[in-house]
């Protein structure tokens, strides 16, 4: 269980991120989804004790990170594969985290093991590629037996493989009970792992829910002719929408509405449909935009 | 969009409760003491290549310098101390740029990432690595003091005059002080610094700046902050008298950078 609430950095006169507050259940996979430099990792880093808050508060089990006595135990963190020592073997790094948390050193071997890496187990750090990395950190973060998996965008630099490995690796996680976020920019990826989505853009939460309820709430696409004037047909008939980037408009109504607007208008459609199929990156680019405007879910 | 799969939206039971256990059940989970701390810096400074380097450098130096001495020996009775002197001067120089990199490295190479989301209460990450550097430190001169006392004795051997260990606890203790004190002085820098390649430039420069700079600006004033002054008094065990001078030197160069050290990186942003 991960709670975050009304959680606030600023740097200077720059916000990074405003206001934040989202809870992730356990059994449940969570996407962190946003462009970058949304905030996403400012996010996770006040979530993990590694960047103090401005304001609000961030716990993990009801406790604040810091006040985790052996946080490793409850919590499995990956924010950056890179970051690990060049110059250690797999095993290494493994065994000295293995040390720091109580943990048999076999279990080391056991966790490498589980991601694949045990042929590698004994080829220093530096001779890795990212996807090995990802993999290194997902063992690290796994060696405690944490209830709760925080990962900064752990598909990067795996190859379509490895996705389809993470995702059944993290959904038995939930499955068994666990708590996972996962932060991502690459949408089809969370698409097809997360149960729930939180989207952050520009710092703040514009979308937060599960992803039936976002993708079912996207209502009618329609494409005119002449989109400026079917815009202003629809505006004038009394309808909420919003123009996508392709041209089209995303409108809160139902496509029998939207059509006799148009057609009282005159105007000429070339294209009428639930835009339910529009998918999850329609909406991504809707709410991360700098015009958009809170959508609450 | 690189990667979109026709994928229908997993089912996950939510099953709220106790997350159970993939493996064989795990120790109860305890908090760390400050000795594991401690042995997992020892840990981390000898588990990589540039770690064992340094070392193995720092004595192949000893080697070096009491080769040195033992062919070009002075005639009669071999002195232990001028053994040692020998053998530690490039020992004493290097070791603290152990405690240096015991700050620095984490940070240099992002590891303080990791290091600090496993323990979150860095002051006690940060003081374990002081203990462990001079831990080490230790041992690396008590490494040279042995290969100073068979160098000692092999010289006398084949010199025919014997050898002698005349001043042996008062020439130990004052090295083993002095390097103590030199290690925490260039971890303090390196807590401050946490640029491995900046912090020992600084640690290396700012204390003879003063050195050279100090008397001709302020005369015997300067002594307050000659830290190489005081670790010599330090060394020589006899203070001559400047008490107040040795601890100002050793709290503005020794004691403050710790404390700020410690401030600093319980406050740094971990990127």
């Amino acid at each position: 269980m991960i709670t975050v609430e009304n959680l606030s950095k600023r740097y200077g006169n720059t916000t990074a991120v405003q206001d934040v507050s989202f809870t992730v259940e356990p059994g449940s996979i969570t996407g962190f989804l946003g462009p970058n430099g949304a905030g996403k990792s400012t996010t996770l880093r006040m979530l993990t004790g590694l960047t103090p808050p401005t304001s609000g508060r961030a716990t993990i089990t009801g406790k604040r990170y810091v006040e985790l006595p052996n946080p490793g135990r409850v919590v499995g963190v990956m924010l950056d594969a890179a970051a690990q020592h060049p110059g250690r073997t797999g095993r290494e790094t493994l065994q000295l985290n293995a040390s720091l948390l109580g943990v048999p050193k076999t279990r080391a071997d056991e966790m490498l093991e589980a991601v694949g890496l045990s042929s590698a187990a004994k080829r220093r750090v530096g001779q890795y590629s990212l996807g090995m990395r990802q993999r290194l950190g997902i063992a690290s973060a796994l060696l405690g037996d944490p209830a709760v998996l925080i990962l900064d965008e752990p598909a990067n630099g795996m190859d379509p493989e490895g996705i389809r490995w993470m995702r059944g690796l993290l959904q038995d996680f939930a499955n068994r009970g666990g708590t996972v976020i996962l932060s991502s920019h690459l949408l089809g990826e969370v698409q097809a792992t997360v149960d729930r989505l939180v989207v952050i853009g520009g710092g703040r939460i514009v979308a937060n829910g599960s992803l039936d309820e976002l993708l079912a709430g996207s209502g009618t696409l329609v494409r005119g002719l002449d989109p400026v004037a079917l815009n202003q047909a629809l505006t004038a008939a009394g309808l909420a929408l919003e123009p996508l980037h392709d041209g089209a408009l995303r409108v809160d109504a139902t496509a029998e509405q939207v059509g006799r607007a148009a057609a009282a208008a005159g105007q000429i459609l070339l294209e009428l449909r639930e835009s339910d199929g529009a998918g999850l990156e329609e909406l991504f680019f809707q709410l991360t935009s700098p015009t958009a405007t809170a959508v609450a879910a | 969009m690189a990667v979109t799969e026709i994928a229908s939206p997993p089912t996950t039971a939510a099953a709220a409760g106790k997350h159970r256990a993939v493996a064989t059940s795990l120790p109860p989970a305890r908090g760390q003491s400050f000795l594991r701390l401690v042995v997992t810096e020892l840990r981390k400074s000898l588990d990589t290549r540039s770690g064992r380097v340094l070392i193995l450098a720092i004595l192949a130096l000893a080697v070096a310098a009491l080769t040195w001495q033992l062919t070009h020996m002075d005639a009669g009775q071999q002195q232990f101390d001028s053994y040692l002197a020998a053998a530690s001067t490039g020992v004493q120089l290097l070791l603290p740029v152990i405690g240096v990199m015991a700050m620095t490295s984490e940070w240099t190479q992002r590891t303080a990432l990791t290091t600090f989301t496993l323990s979150p209460r860095r002051v006690r990450v940060q003081l374990a690595k002081f203990v462990s550097a001079i831990v080490l430190s230790i041992v690396v001169l008590t490494a040279t003091t042995v290969l100073a006392m068979a160098a000692t004795a092999l010289g006398g051997a084949t010199g025919g005059h014997g050898s002698s260990y005349a001043g042996l606890g008062g020439a130990l203790a004052g090295a083993y002080l002095t390097t103590a004190l030199n290690v925490v002085m260039g971890a303090a820098f390196g807590a401050v610094i946490a640029q491995t390649a900046v912090a020992i430039l600084v640690f290396f420069i700012a204390p003879t700046a003063w050195a050279l700079a100090g008397p001709a600006l302020f005369k015997d004033n300067a002594n307050w902050l000659d830290v190489f002054g005081a670790f010599g008094r330090i060394a020589e065990r006899d203070l001559h008298g400047m008490l107040p001078e040795t601890l100002t030197a050793i709290g503005v160069w020794i004691v403050l950078p710790t404390i700020v050290g410690l401030w600093a990186s319980s406050r740094r942003e971990v990127k």
